[in-house]
């Protein structure tokens, strides 16, 4: 009872995290303005923590500027398992109009494993809500296969995905699902 | 010549073995299995002449008086040297003893590196003998000798590290305030000569209280600044933080727990028994307000301070404060609450001081602004630190919180009783000073203890296992003590508290029945019954089983569900995962210093701390004026007074 | 058999009834409830008010990481203890006018006993070594020195003014205070308590750290200070202390100055009391978190030992004078 109880809860209750790397502020008022009275994303259960030891959901803006790279992905490393991954805007997933500059270093995919990127040069808060919303399911999903693992045996649950190999830096598609504005 | 073995004779055995001992630490020479042999030796056998006197004493309720060479009054007056021991007596000589076993114990392994140490065991014993002796005498002047013999010999411990830095001058300023402290009992007990013809401490009591004149209170007041310095209480408190700072730990444990006490003692001894003058309100007002002020002044100094040490230190005289102002009140509760607050506070502070010493002896260093992150190099110290700073900081179920509880209503009752509102302030400082307690130990704890280690501790070890093991008898004291409040209530501080106020058996017990009444006529002292209520109530024992079944179940959950599913460092997992966090940044040794945690507090109060800062002068001529000026003021005081 | 039925009846008091199952639900709801209300005066739709329960059930979930620098042992359990201790207070609160286990502490036992959930949560974060802890335990410990006094202050008069009545002079007893008032009608009614109640309505916000006087927990700030390196459960278990918190200080004060409005009934008690707390939760702690910003440190602490103290005073002072 209380698994499901827990799985359940794991979808109602995401507390995000947000980490700006280098982004032009843009996305950030934005991720804001969900939480505003007029979208008011606590209404989902969402809620800002203030260290990443809290948080469910990772939200990442900017376009990992070399500077902010082993900051961002050291923060997100801190992040207590299940998590989700969600990038907002187009910075993160491509480097948008700063690509091929000597210090971006976007895509984030390249690094670590994204499950929501909300594309957009700014995204509006109805699509980073969108984009939240479906993280929640993943988060959900996340915890099933962990009590899965857990039940075949893999007494620390599945292999944490944060260690996957590092492509080469070209062939690196945008991953996890699209939200189109 | 009655048999030696009886227990009459046990008191001055307990002081005997001591002095005894100390020849023979210097006899064994530069034999260090003999010389720690004599030295544990003296102080166990003392401890245990004394415990054989809690039945005749405490439980019987027997008072011993033993002249030397059986020597007896002649012609009504007492020539010979007496030993008295009553209830109160027996009561400091325990803790005392107790202390002094301890301290021994750790001794043994703490001063293992140091050079010298039979000079070392020698002023120990000294020391030891010298303040058993003061409580045990029932003779002024034996009791001066005894103060002079413990203060010179605590002065030549204090700078017993005489490398270390402060420590001459620390040693110096006490050697100049505590000799004017010894010179103030030496004039009074002459005036108190001139004036009764006597020294024997029953004579004096029937004399004085029916003949006050101006060279009896004058004497009074000389006795009291007298006490007061061995007390440590305001004003002369700044010499008890230069002097724990530069002892020993094991000599910090006995300048705290058992100097302080004599001086308390010798205050009790004065008020109540030489001149019974505490029926009176201005009385009772002197030591009040003296024990709030040095309880409410020292804590904030003790708030300010970034050295474990000194920081125990201001913590002692608080402490004391709250005994003065238990004592002051003269009620059966104030009694026996202050004496249960003497009790608790050797023992805590015993605790905390032995655990400064360990860490000091294991990194070199007591600065909270060094220091940081030892709970996992020093784990078991840790326990027996937390155990020590929540006694002192009044938490319950330690003993601190029994004994502050019982402060707490007895000052209320007596504001309540006799209507007057200073004694409510007296309740609200002793409230605030135990939350200051807490806030203090706190700001210990996190910057040694806890936080993060700094590079150059790495390599920390645990401290032996006798300085352990000596730690390990005070916490375990401090928390019988709190568990079983009725118990020593019962069997210790209320015998105790009966004596005091039982002067006519003290007086005729030394000089034969009737003596009182025959001398002092209608003013002979009644004996009172000690008999109180509590307004309020409190079981540890009950209250303890409470929180081990809640914790026993929530436990079960927590471990049914994922609760020990921890990850931890144990292989090289992601990068920095097991970091501090940090804002992202690489995690470095970052520890939040203890010089100004609490600057919130201290910045509402900062032009109280800049006038605190700037009276402690550390000046030695400052201190002796505020001797002189305070001898002046006590002495206008009483005169009005009495 | 009668030994078996009274220690299941303790067990009973302990584990479900007044105690640990009580506290939760009820600590639960009304942190759930407070945040609906804030939500609803800032013109927000707000989460449900399960909310806190599907909180703490996912932090159980999750993983606990252990930092390197931690001690492990205080870091896991100190929550607990905290729980625990915080639990057991509940137990010795009236409900309303009846006490259920009486006899072990008093007024001033309380005053203690409400430091060790703050201290284990101090411990806890001293422990876990982020320097974010080190500032968070320094303002903490500075907001329970700032609410120490106004309660002292409050606790006393109560006590005379019970003591007075009574004519023990002074009563620090629980039970004695619940009868006294089952027996004469609320404490509020009396011209001298209204101050003090309404200091201890302004104390309750500041003792559970609550919006304005949250400057421990900064959470834009210093990241929750204390709890800045906890995850998983003893994170969960450190929010479930909190809301029990809030609802222990308001029952608190429900049995020290409402006393008198019980009907007997220990469930029907227990309803009633919660719907006070609710009331009062409301109105002392969501509407001034709404309409109010954050606290500095300094500024709580003058704002304590000044203005409120002073209302508390004016209550020792008029109970003194017998009013």
């Amino acid at each position: 009872m209380f698994k499901n109880l827990i799985t359940e809860s794991t979808a109602k209750s995401p507390w995000l995290f947000h980490i700006n790397s280098g982004s032009c502020n843009g996305c950030d008022i934005e991720l804001v303005a969900v939480l505003t009275p007029r979208y008011d994303a606590e209404r989902f259960g969402f809620k800002l923590a203030g260290s990443p030891r809290h948080a469910d959901i990772v939200v990442v803006s900017g376009p990992l500027t070399q500077q902010s790279l082993p900051r961002t992905l050291r923060a997100i490393s801190q992040v207590p398992e299940p998590r989700c991954i969600v990038t907002i805007g187009s910075c993160p997933q491509s480097g948008n109009v700063f690509k091929g500059s000597y210090s971006v270093m976007a895509p984030l995919s390249k690094y670590v494993h994204v499950d929501v990127a909300v594309a957009g040069c700014t995204p509006k808060p109805e699509a980073i809500m969108d984009g939240l919303v479906q993280a929640t399911e993943i988060l959900k999903e996340k915890r099933k296969a962990w009590l899965e693992a857990k039940k075949n045996g893999l007494k620390d649950g599945p292999k944490a995905e944060t260690e996957q190999e590092v492509p080469a830096a070209e062939d690196v598609p945008a991953s996890g699902e699209e939200v189109q504005q | 010549m009655t048999n030696l073995l009886s227990y009459t004779h046990f008191p001055v055995y307990s002081i005997m073995v001591l002095f005894l001992g100390a020849f023979l630490v210097v006899i064994a020479g530069k034999s260090k299995a003999l010389r720690h042999i004599f030295a544990i030796c003296a102080v166990t056998a003392s401890l245990a002449c004394l415990i054989a006197l809690i039945k005749p004493v405490m439980i019987d309720g027997e008072v011993i008086a033993y002249w030397m060479g059986a020597r007896e009054p002649a012609g009504g007056y007492a020539i010979g040297i007496a030993l008295e021991v009553d209830a109160l007596s027996l009561f400091f000589g325990l803790l005392i003893a107790t202390a002094v076993f301890v301290s021994c114990c750790y001794s043994i392994t703490y001063m293992r590196f140091d050079e010298n140490v039979s000079q070392y065991y020698t002023l120990f014993l000294m020391l030891s003998g010298g303040v058993i002796g003061l409580v045990l005498s029932g003779d002024l002047f034996n009791m001066f000798i005894m103060v002079e013999i413990l203060t010179f010999a605590a002065v030549a411990l204090t700078a017993f590290r005489n490398k270390a830095h402060g420590a001459l001058e620390a040693a110096f300023k006490y050697l100049v305030v505590g000799c004017i402290g010894s010179t103030c009992i030496l004039a009074g007990t002459i005036m108190l000569y001139a004036q009764a013809r006597t020294l024997n401490f029953a004579q004096l009591s029937a004399f004085i209280p029916g003949n006050f004149n101006t060279s009896t209170i004058i004497a009074f007041a000389l006795l009291y600044i007298g006490f007061s310095t061995k007390a440590f209480i305001v004003p002369f408190h700044p010499l008890a933080a230069d002097a724990h700072g530069a002892a020993p730990a094991s000599i910090s444990v006995l300048i705290s727990g058992v100097l302080t006490k004599s001086g308390i003692y010798g205050i009790i001894r004065l008020t109540y028994f030489l001149f019974q003058s505490m029926a009176l309100g201005k009385m009772q007002f002197l030591l009040v307000f003296i024990g709030s002020v040095s309880m409410f002044v020292c804590v904030t100094m003790a708030l300010a301070q970034h050295d474990f040490k000194r920081l125990l230190a201001f913590h002692s005289i608080s402490q004391i404060g709250y005994v003065l102002t238990a004592c002051g009140l003269c009620t059966a509760l104030g009694i026996s609450a202050g004496l249960y607050h003497a009790m608790n506070h050797t023992l805590f502070k015993g605790l905390l001081f032995l655990a400064a010493g360990a860490v000091l002896q294991q990194t070199g260093t007591t600065d909270l602004n060094k220091l940081g992150g030892l709970s996992k190099r020093m784990p078991h110290t840790t326990v027996l630190f937390l155990i020590g700073a929540f006694s002192i900081s009044g938490i319950p179920p330690f003993n601190g919180f029994a004994s502050k509880w019982m402060v707490y209503q007895a000052t209320y009752q007596k504001a309540v009783e006799s209507g007057n509102i200073g004694f409510l302030f007296a309740t609200i400082i002793a409230l605030i000073t135990s939350v200051l307690t807490l806030a203090s130990f706190v700001k210990v704890s996190q910057s040694v203890f806890f936080g993060q280690l700094p590079e150059e501790y790495k390599d920390v070890k645990e401290v032996p296992f006798g300085m352990r093991f000596a730690m390990g008898i005070f916490a375990v004291l401090c928390i019988v003590t709190g568990l079983f409040r009725e118990l020593v209530t019962h069997y210790l501080t209320e015998p105790a508290a009966r004596a005091v106020f039982d002067v006519g058996k003290y007086i005729n017990s030394m000089l034969g029945d009737g003596y009182a009444s025959a001398v002092m006529g209608a003013n002979a002292p009644v004996r009172t019954e000690v008999v109180f209520d509590m307004a309020g109530t409190w079981q540890p024992i009950h209250w303890l089983l409470l929180l081990c079944i809640l914790l026993l179940a929530i436990t079960l959950v927590a471990l049914l569900g994922r609760y020990d599913t921890v990850s931890e460092n144990k292989a090289a997992l992601a990068e920095g995962k097991f970091d501090i966090f940090f804002g992202g940044e690489k995690s470095v040794p970052s520890q939040v210093g203890g010089g100004d945690l609490f600057w919130g507090f201290k910045h509402n109060w900062r032009h109280y701390f800049s006038f605190m800062h700037d009276l402690h002068s550390g000046i030695v001529n400052d201190y002796a004026l505020w001797a002189v000026v305070a001898l002046a003021l006590a002495m206008l005081y009483m005169l009005i007074v009495l | 058999m009668a030994i078996v039925y009274s220690s299941l009846v303790y067990l009973g008091y302990i584990l479900i009834f007044p105690g640990f199952l009580f506290c939760f639900v009820a600590g639960m709801l009304i942190t759930g409830i407070d945040r609906k209300i804030v939500a609803k005066m800032q013109k927000r739709v707000g989460p449900p008010i399960l909310q806190p329960m599907y909180d703490f059930f996912k932090l159980m979930g999750k993983e606990t990481i252990i930092p390197a620098a931690a001690n492990k042992t205080v870091f896991l359990a100190a929550p607990i203890v905290g729980l625990a201790a915080m639990v057991v207070i509940q137990l010795f609160i009236p409900v309303i006018s009846t006490p259920i286990l009486y006899g072990t502490a008093d007024l001033i036992v309380i005053l203690y006993l409400l430091l060790i959930p703050a201290l284990a949560e101090i411990y806890g974060g001293s422990a876990s070594g982020s320097p974010y802890a080190g500032v968070g335990l320094s303002r903490e410990m500075v907001t329970i020195i700032a609410c120490e006094l106004p309660l002292v202050l409050i606790f006393l008069s109560v006590a005379k003014t019970v003591g007075n009545a009574m004519g023990t002079g002074l009563c620090f007893s629980l039970s004695d205070i619940a009868a006294y008032q089952a027996a004469n009608g609320s404490l509020m009614l009396k011209a001298s308590m209204i101050p003090a109640a309404i200091a201890m309505l302004l104390v309750i916000p500041g003792e559970t750290g609550n919006h304005p006087f949250d400057a421990a927990e900064a959470e834009t700030e210093i990241c929750e200070g204390m709890l800045a390196e906890y995850s998983g459960a003893p994170l969960g278990i450190y929010k479930l202390t909190h809301a029990i918190k809030t609802f222990t200080l308001t029952a608190l004060f429900v049995a020290l100055f409402l006393g008198g409005i019980g009907t007997g009934i220990v469930l029907l008690d227990a309803l009633i009391e919660f719907a006070i707390c609710v009331v009062l939760t409301i109105i002392f702690i969501s509407l001034v978190h709404a309409v109010t910003a954050r606290l500095k440190i300094e500024q709580l602490f003058k704002y304590y030992w000044t203005a409120v103290s002073t209302i508390a005073l004016i209550s020792l002072v008029l109970a003194w004078f017998g009013m």
